[in-house]
Parts: C-alpha cells; structure tokens; sequence
C-alpha cells in the first residue's frame, strides 16, 4: 500500500537555512546542506528545499546549493523549489539532484509554461506552491515577494485540474511557525475546487495535528519545517508517535 | 576483482547526480555520457529517467542512442533503466501521445486506471524466486509516476499495489527495469541496486 509521507522542509534566505515565522520573520539556522543531511539520516520520506529569495530577486534556480547537496550523496528524495522561471531552469534543476519541483511565481507569472513543464518532465515531478489564508469564505493566494492576496483565478484552478501537475502544497503561511496552528478551514475550502492530492505545511506541530490530517484522505503528505529544528531524531519521535497511520515506520541508520 | 564500470546513459533527462552517489558509494566506477565509446567500455548501462516518455525518446534518437540501446541489449550487455528509463525499455507508450520505445523488453505503458499518481513509498512484492531479488520482498521503495508498464506477467519480477497491482520490476535476460528509485530508496535502494548490478553482469 502506498504510504502518506512526512516530509522535512528547509527554508533557504540569503544563503542560509533559517526558521521563517508567518512568512515575514526569519531566524538562522546554519548551513542548509547540514540540515538536510541531518533530515536524510533521520528517515525523512521526502525532503522540500525552498530558497525564498531567488524568485524575488530575480536569482534563477540556486544550482551552487544544489551541487553542496548532490555532493552529499543523500538516498532520499529531494524537492526543489525557488527561481525557477523557465524550462531550462526546470531541467537543469532535476538534472542538479532534484527528483520534483515545487512552482510557486512562475504559476503567477507564466501560468501556461507549466504545461511544456510537464511535457518535459512529466506531471510526477510538478507540485504547485499555494499559500493561503482566508477570508468570508474565500481562499485567497498569497503572492509571497509583493505580499498580495487574490482569489485563485478560474484558470489556475483549470491548470490544476488538467492533473499537469501531481500534488499541491497547501501553505498556512499565516501560522508558519506557528506551534499547532495549521487552519484545517484552509484544506476543506480547497477540496471543494480541486481533488489534486495535497501536501500541508505551516503551522503543524503536534501529534494529534498530524493524525487528524494523515486521516484526511485528501492529503497525501504533511510537510514540516521550523518544528524539526527542537530536538534531534523528530522525524523518528513523531513516526514513532503515528504508528496506526499510513506512514512508514521510522528508520534509525548507522551512523558509524 | 576489478572494479565494475557503470555508465549513465546521458540522453539529457534524469537525474544523474543521485545515482552516480549512489553508484559510488557502493564502490563502483561511473561513467557519464553520451558518447558510444565510453558507454561501449562499461560493464553495465544505466538509463537513469525523470521526464516524460516523447521527450525522452526524442532525446534518444536525437544524441543516436535509440538503435544504440536496441543493439546492446540484442549484444546482451546488462542494461538497468529505472523509473521513466524502465519505461523506455517497452515497445511503447500511452503518455501524452502514443510514442514507441526502444522495445527491448515486450510491453507497453499505460495511465493508471483512475489517472492517479503514484508519489511515494509503497511495499515491493518481489519474486521470491529470482535471487537478485528475493531478498527485497516487503521491503519499502521510491516511485514518482503515473504511467505504468503492461506487460505479459514472464517478465515480470516484482509488483507494487496502489489502487491496483502494477509491475514494478520487469526483467528480460540481462535487462532490468525497475519503477521506483533505487538511489532515492535509502538503505533498501542502495543494497537492491547493487544486487541487480552483481546480478546481471554475473549472469
């Protein structure tokens, strides 16, 4: 049976690995490849990448932080995300030692490009970057460099829909960082327009956080971030705490 | 006994980078590229794959590879294709357009029943009677796909389930192709591929 996944999130600004608290605060951490190898050794199902200031800044793709990375050998699947604008952006990076890509500014600004995207590398590796907050009952997409919200286009849902893409990850943006406080009124609304499988981040800290969504079967991965950074092993200690959910068991290595 | 000689087949899709760490690691020379001299000196060819399956076939034909891989295999040169390389290995396939493959391994493939992915770790039921595998069945894997080989069942070697039971090994004389990601697989990854490796050049 195909499991759900916990997935390890490593938000990169400026070069570093940092903490990010409602998308505006941020705290360092040290070196990105040192946490995603600690994630990798810890069992972790996936691992999301996302440099934060490439798109902003008009960057493209961090391919020096993806070499340090692929130097590292890591056996666990990696997911990049961060300025990617164009097709050979996206190539490159797969070719770097990403397996998926995760699209935020580019399903902003070059909807349809993710169609020859996935001409290229298929749907499986295509998951859209969607931070949400709501209000009267609207969801409304966070455009994270100019901090506007609108409501998702009828064409953007349309693109989701077509399954050119493979997942969505579902961003509580306004609860990042923020301890048990995902808003489950976010993923609800969003399955009212789209039956794309869902990955949820922001805010997610606790065990019985994580069951009640591992429980949805809308979602397919619970994606964490600042919270794996309060202790060593968590991946272990929070599958340890799932045991009668989907997930696979956890994993201790040999580090010796 | 000398080290083996891997190469990856770089038609231009894929990602080489975790599987020449993962090669590596266990030992083995690697080789990347496109030129038929280097891959002509390897032991055993990779056909690595994250992509679709018209792009890639295009990518084939256009760096001379398509006859290429159809002559080695018909040579019986081991040959691993894994994920969208697996694929290429059948005569055909239904993703996006009805393209053809290299045809080395009888097959062709198909969208899932329910157009659904396949995104995530899931049990290998793997022949008990093959030895390169049989030590792998009920142990966890890697797959990110939503197409899937279909084929007659002589081929193949191990079976995955989501909402229906698919192969996910195929294997033709010194031919193997696999669904998942052995390099992304962690610990079970990395002893299967070398298995396979052992497997198929010693046969």
């Amino acid at each position: 049976m195909l499991k759900k996944r916990l997935i390890g999130v490593v938000t990169i600004k400026n070069g570093w690995a940092v903490q990010s608290f409602g998308y505006k605060d941020y705290m360092p951490l040290g070196k990105p490849e040192c946490l995603v190898e600690n994630l990798s050794r810890w069992g972790v199902d996936e691992i999301i990448i996302q440099v934060i200031d490439r798109s902003k800044k008009r960057l493209g793709p961090d391919f020096k932080l993806l070499s340090k990375i692929a130097e590292l050998g890591l056996d666990t699947p990696l997911i990049y995300g961060g300025g990617i604008s164009s097709i050979e952006d996206a190539v490159e990076v797969i070719q770097s030692g990403a397996d998926r890509l995760v699209l935020d500014s580019i399903i902003h600004d070059k909807p349809k490009i993710i169609y020859k995207l996935a001409d290229h590398l298929g749907s499986q590796a295509l998951i859209a970057s969607m931070p949400m907050s709501y209000s009267k009952e609207d969801l409304l997409w966070l455009n994270y460099r100019d901090k506007k919200t609108t409501k998702i286009s009828q064409d953007v849902y349309s693109l989701i829909k077509t399954g050119i893409i493979s997942e969505v990850l579902l961003i509580d943006w306004k609860n990042e960082g923020k301890f048990n406080s995902f808003n489950n009124e976010l993923k609800d609304l969003l399955k009212k327009n789209i039956d794309t499988p869902l990955i949820v981040f922001g805010g997610i800290s606790h065990k019985d956080q994580l069951f009640e969504l591992y429980r949805d079967p809308s979602i397919s991965a619970v994606a964490i971030g600042n919270f794996l950074n309060y202790g060593e092993h968590k991946i272990q200690e929070y599958k340890n705490t799932l045991t009668d959910m989907p997930l696979r068991a956890a994993i201790y290595r040999d580090t010796i | 006994m000398s080290k083996l000689t891997i190469a990856i087949v770089d038609y231009g899709m894929g990602n080489h980078a975790s599987v020449t760490h993962s090669l590596r690691s266990l030992g083995y020379r690697v080789i990347i590229s496109k030129k038929k001299e280097d891959l002509n000196i390897a032991d055993l060819l990779i056909l690595p794959g994250v992509g679709a399956f018209p792009a890639a076939i295009k990518l084939l034909k256009q760096f001379d590879l398509f006859n290429y891989l159809q002559l080695q295999a018909s040579k019986k040169r081991p040959i691993i294709g894994i994920c969208l390389g697996m694929h290429l290995l059948a005569n055909a396939s239904y993703e996006h357009t009805y393209t053809e493959g290299l045809g080395i391994i009888p097959g062709e493939v198909i969208k899932f029943n329910d157009n659904k992915f396949h995104i995530g770790w899931n049990t290998l039921k793997a022949s008990t009677k093959d030895k390169v595998f049989k030590d792998f069945n009920d142990k966890q894997f890697y797959f990110n796909h939503s197409y899937r080989y279909y084929g007659p069942d002589q081929y193949v070697r191990g079976l995955a389930e989501s909402t229906e039971i698919f192969p996910a090994i195929i294997k033709y004389e010194k031919v193997i192709g696999v669904q998942f990601h052995p390099e992304k697989s962690q610990i079970s990854g990395i002893n299967l591929l070398d298995s396979m490796i052992k497997g198929v050049v010693n046969a």
